[in-house]
């Protein structure tokens, strides 16, 4: 059995294992959340270095690329270096495949594209599927600025995003991730509707699922939301605030879609650190994991 | 440059951009500069405009605190707040938000 463990900034309330078949061989996953403490997440990186087949970095990215340009986030880069034995993936090596082709397939079946309207909460973490949804002709609104700073800024185009990238991730790279990103009991915090009338002028809204649901208003009638990470909590709470369905673009494992660095470790787990984004999107489509989408309308 | 002419430099450029007017109009703050520990004046946005007051203000949302020369340079533009912030040049009090806030501020008006 292959063994891999999520090392997540996140709240500890989200803590999880499954197994998962892969190939013939059984994959253990495990995540275990640091409620947003860097040292504590360090330190049981350290501990599992060697101990296991792969680690995978939940809550905070080594690095964002942004067309084309690569920004390392300074507490991913200390925890990817915090192991020197076992591989550490943040999920990027998955990330910019698995999100386009999540994308592309809601085009083909005819669910996004021209005069749709995408709140994409975050899109400087996950600039593949910011592409790939402009590209579908979707009208796009980004909501970095919005999301992180509480400034009624929205983004419109992959251009200006591009340019904000260049403005503003040099320096805020460097910054603790807490900063930037809701991490450890934020991610549990009541929702704050200020920014409502974005999340009801949107017919979708894309990013990252704690982004989604600290900014989420109950009104949200018909919406469709794109995530990855979900437990079947979030999914009654989406449903209870009026979503109509959820696409993850991570395959879901006994009742729960994980990150992209869980699915990314799994890979590494039984390919072997070296296989790239070609081959883990091989083995997911010889072993049939598809990304998951669920009626929320039945839930509720 | 002066501190005040600095401060002026900044607020300049903020009411010259009317975007950034337009999105700060609901963000009411006082940020004290202090040199040294001693207050030494602020920077006053009200209903998407910028001033600079002079001497110590009665009330502070934010508080940005470091030797004269470090807070010259950050605002007119020589030097980004991070790098001050995590070396400990510059100190910064204040709810996360707004201190996030003003950052970007910062960096989208003297960005490239």
């Amino acid at each position: 059995m292959k063994r891999v463990v999520s090392v997540s900034l996140g709240t500890p309330r989200r803590d999880g294992t499954s197994e998962v078949e892969l190939l013939g061989e059984t994959v253990r996953v495990e995540r275990r959340g640091t409620d947003g403490d860097v040292d504590r997440a360090e330190a049981l990186i350290r501990e599992l270095d060697g101990n296991v087949d792969a680690i995978g970095l939940g809550g905070v990215d080594v690095y964002l690329e942004v067309g084309g340009d690569r920004y390392p986030i300074a507490d991913g880069v200390r925890l990817r270096d915090a192991a020197r034995r076992t591989p550490v993936v943040d999920g990027h090596g998955l990330k910019d495949t698995l999100e386009r082709r999540v994308v592309e397939d809601l085009a083909r079946a005819g669910r996004v594209g021209p005069g749709t309207r995408v709140l994409m909460v975050s899109a400087l973490d996950r600039f593949g599927m910011a592409q790939a949804l402009t590209e579908a002709g979707c009208t796009m609104v980004f909501g970095d600025v919005i999301f992180t700073t509480g400034m009624d800024y929205p983004v419109t185009t992959l251009e200006e995003l591009g340019k904000l990238a260049r403005r503003v991730l040099p320096q805020l790279a460097r910054l603790p991730h807490g900063m930037l990103y809701p991490t450890g009991a934020r991610q549990e915090e009541a929702p704050d509707e200020r920014f409502a009338r974005y999340f009801e002028a949107a017919d979708l809204v894309a990013g990252d699922i704690h982004f989604i649901m600290r900014y989420l208003s109950g009104r949200a009638h018909g919406l469709t939301v794109l995530t990855n990470s979900t437990t079947e909590s979030d999914r009654a709470s989406l449903a209870r605030r009026g979503v109509r369905s959820l696409v993850t673009t991570t395959p879901v494992f006994q009742g729960r879609s994980y990150g992209t660095n869980v699915v990314e470790a799994m890979l590494v787990a039984r390919l072997g650190p070296g296989a790239g984004p070609e081959r883990y999107m091989e083995l997911l489509d010889r072993v049939g994991l598809e990304p998951g989408s669920f009626d929320l309308e039945v839930s509720r | 440059m002066t501190l005040i002419e600095s401060l002026d430099a900044f607020a300049s450029r903020f009411n010259a951009n009317e975007r950034l007017r337009q999105m700060n109009r609901d963000w009411n703050r006082t940020i004290a500069i202090d040199v040294e520990g001693e207050p030494r004046c602020a920077l006053v946005l009200e209903d998407g405009h910028m001033r600079v007051e002079p001497g110590a203000p009665s009330a502070r949302d934010i508080a940005l605190g470091a030797a004269e020369p470090v807070l010259v340079d950050i605002f007119g533009g020589e030097l980004g707040p991070t790098e001050p912030y995590l070396d400990g040049r510059l100190t910064v009090q204040g709810s996360q938000e707004d201190v996030l806030r003003l950052d970007f501020l910062s960096m989208l008006i003297w960005g490239e």
